[in-house]
């Protein structure tokens, strides 16, 4: 069988850090090729090299044969390579017809490109055809910006393909797209297969990559760890190594992520069924909570307007110890943190912190108080520095002293403060960026941490770093709420978990017990680790 | 009818003072209308058009001395080659500005804009601060306006029937492809820098063809008015009025916001009343209609007509000629 790509000896290098070093890449032709690897391993920044995007120090690039190292994007193209972005990109105040008619077609000179009418009858035709392919005809006449994140993704598709391209090259496909949507995607890429075309995916969804992929390679740290079918993927040492991280003392930890990943692999089509935890496994975390309460909310009714999210929500902070929130979407997880940090206004209720009530005051006030918020994902500011994205978190102390120690400590702690700090923090991986984001939030030196998602978009490996972390911040006499989509990983970290669900508190108790009380895993884990989807 | 009136205007309207505001608004029509050709279309600001505005007039000055032409008709046929001139400038001017984008574009047009306006300051053939004179036309007094006007009227109608070409044509829609999301466009293997370059020709060609006859009008060519930094901000700012990246905005907001400059400067003197008044009208403008005037008028009648509107899209038989009205 021939390789359409060959990728050789690729070295690429930012500055000092060696993004690629080294990787090797075959593709296949006729076939489905997946790209797999946890986060910063290089996958992305392959497919640019690939595409043109990015020059290489080192290495080749062959398509059919022929060099392609170091080309540019829109000859990549002309060859007849064609690819999608991470998140997905097109042309938001053209139409989506129009979209579909920009690229230009293979072979065509460039004065009849320039002098030729956009949209010729047939072309029209068979960009709406392709519309058709990918379900989104109806859409054709409205301008792309309003489309939905699932249906750019599937014009995006789209668009590539009236060029009719040999390969695909495809960034996370599947990535925050729902999962009725992620099995048309995979039937569409099928089909596609089934017509000729070669395609490779970069995908974190492993179940979906199992299960399209006839050939899977593995990266790592900007090299191949090793190539083979899903089956021969799956049962590598190597590879869950790769993704889990091999410490001995997180053994506890791995063992559940482990068995996550397995699940993923193993059940392609079957939801996952969740199995109550033996005891024995789940660790002794959270520290030492005493039973003295740090936060209180009694009877708090919120929402944005219509009606209320939070319906009479009373739970209890203890201090020193690691609250989770879990709970399916849509629960009112992050509601409860937006009101707490005064973000939003209780209609009903109260909230009181150290006996003190916090309810009404603005967001600034709260955080005088000594409440800090890590939010979502993504809120480092990108194009400034480490440093001064840790130092923006200080920028309510006024005493320069202060802000020093603080410093000090915070690049003890987090070393990647200290070693990056003059790097743009955009550049840092998603496993990185938290922890700057931790820095920040610790320059005030907080009673009370709220912890919104920190796993999301985050490779187990990286996960359980950051879980570490939080849980070092706990051990530090830090009072931590968290919220997590995982409640699995999140609720073993805990020492107290609350389970919410529609608006209301449904379960309390320590951690351990929630995630092992016989309710919990039919209501909430299996959908929770489906969403997690490792 | 709108090519009626603005035919037969000269015809019914002899007043010479009226006449003259109206050459004036032609000129910077056609300058926003191809100064939208490069930047409406692509997104790119550029800030420097003066350059081929005032090239076009020295290239007709020189032109004529050089070669013994008379003014008038003479002259006139020879504004193609001050647009090519203006063409051939735009190469360099291009292949250095292109390699940049957004803000730093604009910074590097602005920059060479004033490279050329210290050249003609400072080489020979330029003769320096006192300008060169262009031949006189022999038209008379009564009628002097009138076939500036027509070829002013003529220059533009080609300008925006070459406008509305590249706008249907596939390279008019890489164009706005490259607007929206350069790199995606790359991408898709449009030739970014190449069709980059052949808009910025086209916009060019138009401005120094437009900027040789405005100084034959007025007789003589200056570094200061040949290369003025208002004329760069002028054309920009008409576009944006009546809406960039449209067909008919650009040429709209010329027509309005020059006319209204002129009859201010001369009703109330040039004292600088007229600011005021154009400043008032700008704003107005950005909080009403932040897109301009053409397409927020477009988007008001589409809401007028709820049933009609929703309709369209079901309706056009042509859907690309719909699609492209939405951009337009």
């Amino acid at each position: 069988m021939s390789n359409l790509i060959e990728v050789s000896g690729i070295v690429k290098a930012y500055g000092g850090i060696k993004a690629l070093n080294g990787c090797e890449l075959e593709v296949r032709e006729g076939q489905i090729n997946g790209l797999i690897g946890p986060n910063g391993s290089g996958k992305t920044t392959l497919f640019n090299v690939i595409t043109g995007y990015e020059k290489v120090q080192q290495g080749a690039v062959t398509f059919k044969g022929q060099d392609i190292t170091n080309s540019t994007p829109d000859h990549v193209f002309g060859l007849g390579i064609g690819r999608t972005f991470q998140l997905s990109r097109m042309f938001p105040r053209l139409t989506v017809l129009e979209n579909m008619l920009v690229a230009t077609q293979r072979e065509e000179g460039w004065l009849r490109g320039v002098s030729r009418l956009a949209g010729s009858h047939s072309e029209r035709s068979r960009a709406l055809e392709l519309l058709d392919f990918v379900g989104i005809t109806r859409l054709a006449y409205e301008p792309a910006g309003n489309l939905s994140y699932g249906q750019r993704k599937l014009l995006e598709l789209a668009s590539l393909l009236v060029a009719d391209p040999d390969i695909l090259l495809l960034d996370e496909p599947a990535g925050g797209v729902n999962p009725t949507l992620i099995n048309h995607l995979a039937d569409r890429i099928r089909d596609l297969n089934a017509d000729g075309k070669t395609i490779l995916v970069v995908e974190h969804n492993m179940e979906f990559v199992m299960g399209i992929c006839s050939r899977i390679t593995v990266l790592a740290q900007g090299t191949t760890l090793m190539a083979g079918s899903p089956t021969e993927v799956r049962s590598s040492p190597a590879v869950l190594e790769a993704y889990l991280g091999a410490d001995e003392e997180e053994a506890a930890l791995d063992a559940a992520l482990r068995e996550e990943l397995e699940e993923a692999a193993r059940s392609t089509t079957s939801s996952v069924s969740v199995t109550s935890e033996p005891g024995d496994r789940a660790p002794a975390a959270g520290g030492a909570a005493t039973e003295e309460v740090l936060l209180t909310l009694s009877g708090v009714c919120a929402g944005y307007g219509g009606a209320d999210i939070l319906k009479q929500v009373t739970l209890d902070v203890p201090l020193g110890g690691i609250t989770c929130v879990v709970g399916p979407n849509g629960a009112g997880k992050s509601t409860v943190m937006k009101t707490i940090s005064g973000l939003l206004r209780p209609r009903e209720g109260e909230i009181r912190f150290r006996g003190e009530l916090v309810s009404g005051l603005t967001p600034k006030q709260v955080l005088a108080k000594g409440i800090a918020q890590i939010p979502q994902a993504h809120s480092l500011f990108g194009d400034m520095t480490v440093l001064e994205n840790v130092e923006m978190g200080a920028f309510t102390v006024t005493d320069r002293a202060v802000v020093r120690k603080r410093l000090a400590e915070v690049q003890e702690l987090y070393p990647i403060v200290r070693d990056r700090a003059h790097d743009k923090a955009g550049s840092l991986s998603g496993g990185q960026q938290r922890l700057v984001e931790f820095a920040r939030c610790l320059m005030l030196d907080p009673d009370l941490i709220m912890l919104d998602e920190p796993s999301m978009g985050l490779d187990p490996q990286t996960r359980t770093m950051v879980f570490d972390m939080v849980a070092q911040m706990n051990r530090q006499g830090r009072t931590i709420l968290l919220v997590e989509q995982n409640a699995r990983a999140g609720l073993k970290l805990s020492s107290h978990g609350v389970v919410l669900e529609n608006g209301q508190v449904r379960l309390t108790g320590s951690g351990h017990d929630v995630l092992t009380h016989p309710e919990i895993g039919a209501l909430y884990l299996g959908g929770a680790v489906e969403a997690a989807g490792v | 009818m709108v090519f009626a009136v603005f035919a037969l205007f000269p015809v019914v309207i002899t007043d010479p003072t009226t006449t003259s505001i109206a050459f004036f608004a032609l000129v910077f029509m056609v300058a926003a209308a191809s100064w939208n050709i490069f930047s409406g279309y692509t997104g790119y600001l550029a800030l420097g058009h003066a350059v081929f505005f005032g090239s076009g007039g020295y290239a007709l000055a020189l032109l004529t001395s050089h070669l013994h032409v008379s003014g008038g008709w003479p002259a006139f046929a020879l504004l193609p080659l001050c647009g090519l001139v203006g063409a051939l400038i735009s190469i360099p001017v291009g292949l250095i500005a292109l390699r940049t984008r957004r803000h730093t574009f604009v910074v590097v047009t602005i920059a060479i804009f004033f490279i050329f306006q210290l050249a003609a300051f400072n080489l020979g053939f330029t003769g320096g601060t006192s300008g060169l004179f262009l031949p006189l036309p022999p038209f008379s007094a009564a009628n002097f306006n009138q076939p500036f006007y027509y070829v002013a009227f003529i220059i533009l109608l080609v300008t925006l029937l070459v406008s509305w070409l590249v706008r249907r044509s596939r390279f008019g829609l890489q164009l706005l492809a490259i607007r929206d999301d350069e790199d995606r466009a790359l991408g898709l293997g449009v030739k970014t820098r190449r069709l980059k370059l052949s808009a910025f020709m086209i916009s060019a060609f138009f401005v120094a063809m437009i900027g040789g006859l405005y100084f034959d009008f007025v007789g003589q060519v200056f570094p200061n008015t040949a290369f003025d930094p208002l004329f760069d901000l002028s054309i920009a700012l008409m576009a944006f009025f009546g809406g960039m990246g449209t067909l008919i905005g650009p040429v709209f907001g010329a027509l309005v916001l020059e006319s209204l400059q002129q009859y201010l400067t001369l009703s109330f003197s040039s004292n600088g009343t007229y600011l005021i008044a154009y400043g008032v009208l700008f704003l107005l403008v950005i909080l009403i209609m932040p897109q301009g005037v053409v397409p927020g008028v477009r988007d008001l009648l589409r809401r007028r007509r709820p049933a009609a509107g929703g309709g369209t899209l079901a309706e056009t038989d042509q859907p690309l000629a719909g699609a492209a009205g939405a951009t337009r």
